[in-house]
């Protein structure tokens, strides 16, 4: 009996040994690095069934108590912003664009995209901490998501979206999400930023999803194997508040580097902010030199839509509406599986390593807003202009992407217009094809004048390039601009040497080079026959 | 002596089970994610042309696959999937490959429940069909 008792406590041990070794096995498993100080599945306020985004955001509003206040007062909650400069209303409620226009009477589409829950009309109440949403920037499990037409909220229950479609949209786990919330990533932002125009790098060229994990050809400092930066790191966030702007871009930062323990009121999210305005070692003063005028951005991004996502360049709205032989809607594809025709948006022409154009640029950005008078015979309309020349000393020569168009204007009052464009309802061009109703319904909600009559004006569109970083050899080489043909051939106000000649300039640079030679030649020689001849 | 054996794997199982299911490592997607893209996928287009995107299967293929531990029933390569996201794996492309590098002193384990984490969040019935990309 007592052998047996004997047996049974040596297996006890050994099974307890066995035990810590699988505590030890599963606590290395655990190692995990942590990027926050909480634990929010701890937390009791969050261990509840959540029954809309608002809920959860009265949660976390328990705790953090002055963060809605905080997102109450940026771009990204009121989608409105005076630029100081020009007086002019922009933000996304105001500005028009040329890809999908105008965010006005579309709202509950739009605002998939706003820091809220409930933006579907003008009666929106941005008063309200409630409406503040937590999770769309702080989630970590990739698994929450607001869809177009549920104006900012994601999907509470099973649905089908869009109405119709037989596609089945399964709820989110809002107490899931909201356990694991965690600092801002590139996923989150990407969120919306790589989606912007209607899809996955439509907009920007510089921004798309294969900015999620890029390696370090496709953009050096978010190289997921690297540097890992987050969209965080350069647009360095206080109080919710994210610098960065487009509607008042710093084309020169005059700063310098922000260095520690100094108060800096410069811009963060600039290239001078880590590098300084002379990044280059002494061995490449040259180059330093040509920080004066050139934009980081300019040799440092030879071409955008490089990580295998293609980006919109032209969208041609006029040639909308035609249908197939049944009457139904057609989407036409190119061999790389791209849309190049939809019967609800027109034509596009999209492209993958595009390269920018360039201009001189001062940072001020004036748009052409639903009040101002456009005209069709003076060419093309610009949507907006940046602003620069080569003698303000303020200004840059920055790469762009130049997106072109055809969307629709009032040719009576001369004035660009704003469609209601998605919706279910019969005024809604995607659902309609109409444009005459969904312009006047669009045009009423903005408060908008409109004559009865629509056309379609040639517009374009400027935005700055400054992300997809490629490694200094994949740089610009000196011959890419400095040749008659070169990148910066539009480049005006500069003397470019191999882009630019004058017969005078070039004889007397070419002479002086030839007599400098010559006098070498000369004096070398007599050197040699002199020691010669002292030698004998 | 068959009851001591009996109570010896009573013991230790039930050791083992607690321990392991309640600090149960979930996987961390985003890092399977980086691994999956930066690894598997860049050794498939260079060896074979071709990519595996998560979105190719469904979660229970992915599942399946991953338990089966087979990767190249031909016998050409190594035969484990787990062994291509091994510590010894990564260590015989380090210098080759940053992803590898950088996650070089991850346990095989946790390493694998990454990838089999970010399979399943990018699965073809997931919400998220993923790319390779």
């Amino acid at each position: 009996m007592n052998n047996r008792r004997g047996c049974r406590f040596g297996a006890t041990i050994i099974g307890i040994w066995l035990t810590v070794l699988g505590l030890l096995f599963s606590g290395a498993a655990l190692a995990v690095s942590k990027t926050t100080t909480a634990d929010h599945s701890k937390f009791k306020e969050l261990q509840k069934t959540f029954a809309s985004g608002p809920e959860v955001t009265k949660a976390c509003l328990a705790c953090h108590t002055e963060a809605a206040k905080q997102v109450h007062r940026t771009k990204h909650w009121t989608w409105e912003f005076l630029n100081p400069d020009s007086s002019q209303r922009l933000g996304k409620k105001n500005v028009i664009n040329n890809f999908c226009i105008s965010v006005a009477s579309n709202y509950a589409f739009c605002t998939a995209c706003h820091v809220g829950y409930g933006w579907k009309d003008d009666n929106f109440d941005f008063k309200s901490e409630a409406n503040v949403d937590c999770l769309v920037c702080h989630d970590t499990t990739g698994k929450y998501r607001k869809l177009p037409g549920l104006a900012g909220h994601p999907a509470y229950k099973e649905m089908e979206l869009p109405p119709g479609s037989g596609k089945i949209v399964k709820p989110v786990d809002l107490t899931q999400v909201a356990q694991k919330i965690g600092k801002t990533s590139r996923d989150t932002c990407g969120g919306c930023h790589f989606f912007s125009g209607g899809g996955d790098g439509v907009k920007h060229g510089d921004l798309d999803s294969s900015l999620t994990v890029p390696d370090h050809e496709l953009d050096v400092h978010m190289d997921a194997a690297g540097l890992d930066f987050t969209c965080g790191t350069c647009h360095l966030t206080s109080a919710h508040d994210i610098p960065g702007s487009r509607y008042v871009p710093t084309a020169k930062d005059t700063e310098g580097r922000h260095l520690r323990g100094k108060v800096s009121k410069g811009n963060p999210a600039t290239c001078v902010a880590c590098h300084s305005d002379r990044p280059h070692s002494l061995k490449e003063a040259r180059l330093n030199d040509h920080a004066r005028k050139v934009a980081c951005q300019t040799c440092h991004i030879p071409t955008i839509a490089r990580g295998g996502v293609a980006t919109k360049m032209i969208w041609d709205w006029s040639t909308s509406g035609k249908m197939d032989e049944k009457g139904k809607p057609i989407v036409k594809k190119d061999e790389k599986g791209h849309v190049i025709y939809d019967s609800k948006k027109g034509d596009f022409v999209l492209g993958e390593n595009v390269e920018p154009e360039y201009q001189w640029f001062n940072g001020k950005v004036r748009f052409t807003l639903i009040t101002d008078k456009v005209d069709k015979s003076a060419g093309v309309t610009p949507i907006n202009r940046f602003d620069g020349s080569p003698d303000d000393g303020k200004s840059l020569i920055w790469p762009v992407k130049v997106f072109r168009g055809k969307q629709p204007f009032d040719p009576v009052n001369n004035t660009l217009v704003k469609p209601h464009t998605a919706g279910q309802d019969t005024t809604a061009y995607w659902t309609n094809f109409g444009w005459d109703k969904a312009i006047t319904v669009g045009m009423a909600s903005a408060k908008a004048p409109y004559s009865g009559k629509y056309d379609f004006i040639e517009t374009e569109m400027r935005w700055p390039i400054t992300h997809m970083v490629a490694p200094k050899d994949k740089a610009l080489a000196c011959i890419e601009c400095h040749r008659a043909d070169g990148r910066l051939k539009n480049i005006a106000g500069i003397y470019m040497p191999g882009r630019d000649s004058h017969g005078w300039l070039d004889l007397l640079g070419g002479g002086a080079a030839f007599f400098a030679l010559l006098g070498v030649i000369g004096h070398g020689s007599l050197r040699i026959f002199s020691n010669r001849k002292g030698g004998k | 002596m068959k009851h001591i054996v009996a109570w010896l794997i009573v013991t230790a199982t039930v050791g083992v089970t607690f321990a392991t299911s309640a600090q149960a490592y979930d996987g961390d997607w985003k890092r399977g994610r980086v691994y999956f893209r930066q690894v598997c996928t860049s050794c498939h287009l260079s060896t074979s042309g071709k990519t595996i995107s998560p979105a190719d299967r469904v979660k229970a293929d992915w599942s399946a696959y991953l338990k089966a531990d087979k990767h190249d029933v031909k016998g050409k390569t190594n035969h484990s999937v787990k062994y291509y996201s091994s510590r010894e794996y990564r260590k015989s492309i380090v210098g080759a490959n940053k992803a590898a590098e950088k996650y070089l002193d991850v346990p095989d384990a946790e390493l694998q429940a990454d990838i089999m984490a970010f399979v399943l969040y990018g699965a073809k019935d997931s919400d998220n069909p993923s790319r390779c990309q």
